[in-house]
């Protein structure tokens, strides 16, 4: 029997998985677009953003625009890779678990 | 890790990643109002131009109408889409679609003024010119972003071009103020009121 895939902490998380999801559909994106479009709170949001910023699955910029603080968000190579391989491990899990 | 995971977080997870991807995908800038706007500022300039004079001869009549209402209509698109265009993601869609948009707003400000100094710019060849260049870019964003009314707009906009070559000015002033009606104002109203149905659909996601 093949050995079941382990799904990656950090990925599985539902607010950074949404994050991460989103990011992929983007070039960049600032923290107010994330928020609207999780619907999450600044508090929950930024601190599941500083645990992908920390693996290395995104990357901040933060900037004045019109004296206006901005921070932008990018997914990092490394981040589509843990997406991906999370994605081909959760399809193998479920595959594994509808056979059985 | 997984052998907490049950089968149905793991599907909910899955979905998640869908409706995500989905969701970023989805147009999020809200274009309505520069539909609407430009609509009204063609009606505008019509109206304007026409002041005290017969509607047949609306291209010919108080020659800063069109100018001055088409700048006052570029400067509040600016500032209105600078304003809007704050906190939106950057994706190449959305820098291809304004691309569009401007490069052919810069070929109109260029040119009609030029055929206008020169006095070989008649209504019906003005009429001709712009079916020709909102078509183009009607039809270059109903391409990119797969939406068929908007490629509907850009058919309609290329039927008004090829009409103007023919027919009365008066024929031309209906066939123009239908495009304009049309592919203006009810596509910039009914593009308002989907995307605000759009914004009122959304939902939460916790940690």
């Amino acid at each position: 029997m093949p050995e079941l895939p382990e799904l990656n902490p950090v990925v599985h998380g539902k607010l950074r998985l949404a994050v991460l999801s989103l990011l992929t559909t983007v070039e960049e994106a600032e923290f107010t677009w994330l928020r609207g479009r999780t619907g999450s709170t600044d508090g929950n949001l930024g601190a599941q953003l500083a645990k992908l910023e920390e693996a290395g699955y995104v990357a901040v910029e933060k900037k004045f625009v019109q004296r206006k603080p901005q921070t932008i968000y990018r997914m990092t190579e490394e981040g589509r890779r843990a997406l991906a391989e999370y994605v081909q491990a959760l399809k193998q899990l479920l595959g594994t678990a509808i056979g059985a | 890790m997984h052998e907490e995971a049950s089968t149905q977080d793991l599907k909910e997870r899955l979905a998640l990643i869908e409706s995500m991807i989905a969701e970023g995908r989805q147009r999020t800038q809200s274009w309505g109002w520069v539909f609407l706007l430009w609509g009204v500022a063609y009606y505008v300039a019509i109206g304007w131009s026409t002041l005290g004079r017969d509607l047949s001869v609306w291209g010919s009549g108080h020659n800063w109408a069109w100018p001055i209402t088409m700048s006052a209509a570029f400067i509040l698109t600016m500032i209105i889409g600078i304003r809007k265009g704050r906190g939106q993601p950057v994706t190449t869609a959305g820098r291809a679609i304004p691309a569009i948009w401007i490069c052919v707003g810069i070929s109109m400000f260029l040119l009609f003024p030029a055929l206008a100094v020169n006095g070989r710019l008649d209504e019906h060849v003005f009429v001709a010119l712009v079916g020709a260049m909102l078509g183009t870019a009607n039809g270059a964003s109903g391409i990119i972003l797969r939406w068929k009314w908007q490629f509907l707009c850009a058919v309609v906009w290329w039927v008004t071009s090829a009409v103007a070559c023919f027919g009365s000015i008066t024929q031309l002033t209906v066939v123009f103020l239908t495009a304009i009606f049309l592919c203006q104002i009810v596509f910039g109203i009914c593009t308002m009121i989907l995307e605000a149905r759009r914004r009122a659909h959304r939902g939460v996601i916790h940690a």
